[in-house]
């Protein structure tokens, strides 16, 4: 047995000799190299796979766009795939497969905060650029903050503040019940809305933590949001989980009970769960339909993705999209793939693609950008698709919602 | 109080599920010796088989489409794969069953994708009924009250029928039947194809509660595993017992304190391990023998 060499450790023993021979990654080769690659990271199995997978498609429409009008600086973009499965530990060895073997320059995707977490301090110790794609928990660029990760997304201190501030003028407060995803996400979540809820008079009556991943069942938990008659059920689950939590909480009658909140919604999810999300209150970063209307950048993705795919973006797919461009824009102003180069453009620069003008905060790298208030519509209104899914409340600007800079926990490495 | 009675339900409903995976594998367990790391395929093939039949055809359908599409992937499997395999060690066993399922994992992956699927349950049963203080969907409790109907029905076979009286003979000794002449190869196919179409029933009827993807059928199977340990090895009313109890610790778990709902099961597991190895109603003889 022990003669025996995988295909795997002779492709990473050759691509490790190559790398040797060149000596380092290849932003110090002199002469500028005809490709680069980007680390495609997304959950193509478990509850987060609907939202991986759109973000797929956006990467590759993005790429395939890039390439079409010559790349990143003449460089043609390639990319490599992996699966995280929506866990820390495969998406670390993913992107360490990725950069080593692969050459990654830079790594993108995560549908979770947990696996954005562990994917950024693996990037910060690679010296490789992560864009955080489909992450809201506030550690990514708060509490884990690391120089080399940029997370363009809402966080989720931004859809509570957003929440927050829209539904206690629509709907007061009251009694609240919260039904939470048993890892750094929920726990992010509940944290944030409990701390913005509470001073205006809401009371939490309990949070029941749900094991993550592979809650099936979710009616004990609902069981006993049933027999505490809440004025407000928040459901902090997401993907596939939202989805069973939510149609469950229907079977139980909650959702003509109770005023039901999912703190973060997409597309899938809403689908998902069909007239059951109609009246629920949500928050996304983006809407194809509100923000194709608006914005020509964002009617241009919406289009191409529509074309390509026969079907409209979900937000997370969006984002995906954005980091591609934002990759591109800052590696042509910086002149470099140099990391340390792109981090200072990622840095000071304020962009446009597909929302208003934003940024990235230098203190956390969190981006700075609106944040929709969102409430479902019923399924018969929803159009081709049902990817129509809900009216949009409210729109907070990022820089009125986001942590302020004074409350940070993130400790900065130095450039 | 009101929130205890509702985790009591919840816990019976939720036991009743797992009870009807367990007694499939446990007979299946006690007549063909066979430790069956495929039984959560059959799970799986059964809520997709549902899945197409419910979308395309209806609901009823499906119900009667997946046992019949599963039992007869069993007798395949039986036939062609699993027979040689009998009078192996256990080890053997596992690992050719759990290589089953994985193959059936990944093909179900390459056809249906992995994203959690779902169908309607009948308009009629998707309100909820109200018993007393408690109110609970009325779908569910449907199915409880079908899982009850099926168990006394297995329990009919395995003690009125004559296969039945092989298949409890064969459990105290297989060779003893052999040696009288018992049928007991037919008696096994019967009995794998029955514990098969079970899981593939129950898979199409807690796919309008839970959802389908690829990997649902293991995410059931693993508690059923434990189910039947606890219960014992080969014996129906373990497998009923352990069930119960099971479910029941779970829910209540999940009451106190949820995030140790999914650990309580495996200590409780462990602690009859340790005390009453061969399951709390498991003949020590079946251990023995195996």
């Amino acid at each position: 047995m022990k003669q025996t060499l995988s295909r795997g450790r002779f492709v990473a023993g050759t691509a490790g000799a190559a790398a040797l021979t060149f000596g380092g990654g290849p932003y110090v080769i002199a002469a500028p190299t005809k490709e680069i690659t980007i680390g495609l990271n997304v959950p193509q199995s478990g509850p987060y796979a609907e939202q991986g997978q759109d973000q797929l498609r956006a990467y590759h429409l993005a790429i395939d766009e890039v390439n079409a009008k010559g790349g990143i600086m003449g460089m043609k973009v390639k990319w490599t795939e992996g699966d995280d499965q929506t866990k820390p530990g495969v998406a670390t060895e993913n992107a360490q497969r990725m950069i080593e073997r692969d050459g990654a320059v830079m790594i993108t995707g995560g549908s979770s905060t947990g696996t954005a977490v562990a994917v950024s301090g693996l990037c910060q110790q690679k010296n490789t650029i992560f864009m955080a794609a489909l992450t809201h928990g506030d550690e990514t660029t708060n509490q884990n903050c690391h120089k080399h990760t940029f997370r363009r997304y809402n966080d989720a201190y931004m859809s509570a503040q957003s929440l927050a501030r829209t539904l206690v003028t629509k709907y007061g407060t009251g009694k609240w019940f919260h039904i939470t995803a048993d890892y750094a996400w929920g726990h992010s979540v509940y944290e944030n809305l409990t701390a913005v809820v509470e001073p205006k008079g809401a009371k939490t009556i309990k949070n029941v933590l749900t094991p993550f991943p592979g809650t099936k069942d979710f009616s004990p938990m609902l069981q006993q949001a049933q027999a505490a008659k809440p004025d407000v059920l928040v459901l902090t689950e997401f993907g596939a989980d939202m989805v069973t939590c939510l149609n469950q909480a229907a079977q139980f009658g909650l959702t003509k009970s109770t005023k039901i909140l999912v703190p973060l919604v997409d597309e899938y999810m809403a689908k998902g769960t069909k007239d059951n999300f109609d009246n629920v209150v949500s928050t996304a970063p983006f809407y194809w339909k509100y923000h194709a209307a608006k914005y020509p950048g964002a009617k241009k993705f919406v289009d191409a993705f529509q074309k390509r795919y026969g079907f409209p973006p979900s937000n997370g797919a969006e984002t995906a999209y954005a980091d591609i461009y934002i990759y591109k824009m800052a590696v042509e102003k910086a002149g470099s793939i140099d990391p340390a180069k792109v981090i200072a453009v990622l840095e000071s620069t304020k962009f446009q693609f597909t929302k208003e003008q934003e940024w990235y905060r230098k203190e956390d790298h969190q981006g700075v950008n609106s944040c929709l208030v969102l409430e479902g519509i019923p399924e018969s209104q929803r159009g081709p698709g049902g990817f129509e899914y809900a009216k949009v409340l409210e729109v907070h600007e990022g820089d009125k919602v986001v942590a302020p800079i004074g409350s940070l926990a993130c400790k900065m490495e130095p450039a | 109080m009101e929130a205890f009675f509702q985790a009591l339900l919840g816990g019976l409903v939720l036991g009743l599920i797992y009870i009807a995976i367990a007694v499939g594998l446990t007979i299946i367990f006690g007549t063909l010796r066979l430790v069956n790391f495929a039984h959560g395929a059959f799970y799986a093939i059964g809520a997709y088989v549902g899945l197409v039949i419910a979308q395309h055809i209806g609901i009823g359908w499906a119900f009667i489409a997946a046992p019949v599409a599963v039992a007869l992937f069993a007798i395949l499997l039986d036939r062609l794969v699993l027979r040689s395999f009998y009078d192996k060690e256990p080890t053997s066993q596992l690992l050719v069953t759990f290589g089953i399922a994985l193959v059936v994992e990944e093909s179900l992956r390459l056809i249906f994708g992995a994203t959690t699927q779902q169908y309607a349950m009948p308009a009629a049963l998707q309100g909820s009924v109200t018993l007393g203080p408690i109110t609970y969907p009325a779908y569910r409790l449907l199915f409880a009250g079908g899982v009850i109907l099926m168990l006394v029905l297995v329990w009919l076979f395995i003690e009125k029928t004559n296969y039945g009286l092989i298949v409890r003979a064969g459990i105290r000794d297989r060779v003893m039947v052999q040696l009288l002449g018992g049928n007991i190869r037919l008696a096994s196919s019967i009995v794998f194809a029955l514990g098969a179409a079970i899981a593939g029933l129950v898979g199409a009827a807690a796919t309008p509660i839970y959802g389908i993807d690829p990997a649902t059928g293991f995410a059931f199977l693993v508690p059923s595993f434990v189910v039947v340990v606890v219960g014992g090895l080969g014996s129906f009313w373990g497998a009923v017992l352990g069930g119960l109890l099971i479910g029941e610790l779970q829910s209540l778990t999940n009451l106190a304190y949820a995030p140790a709902s999914s650990v309580i099961i495996y200590l409780c597991m462990a602690l009859v391990l340790l005390f009453r190895p061969q399951g709390l109603l498991g003949e020590s003889e079946v251990i023995r023998q195996s």
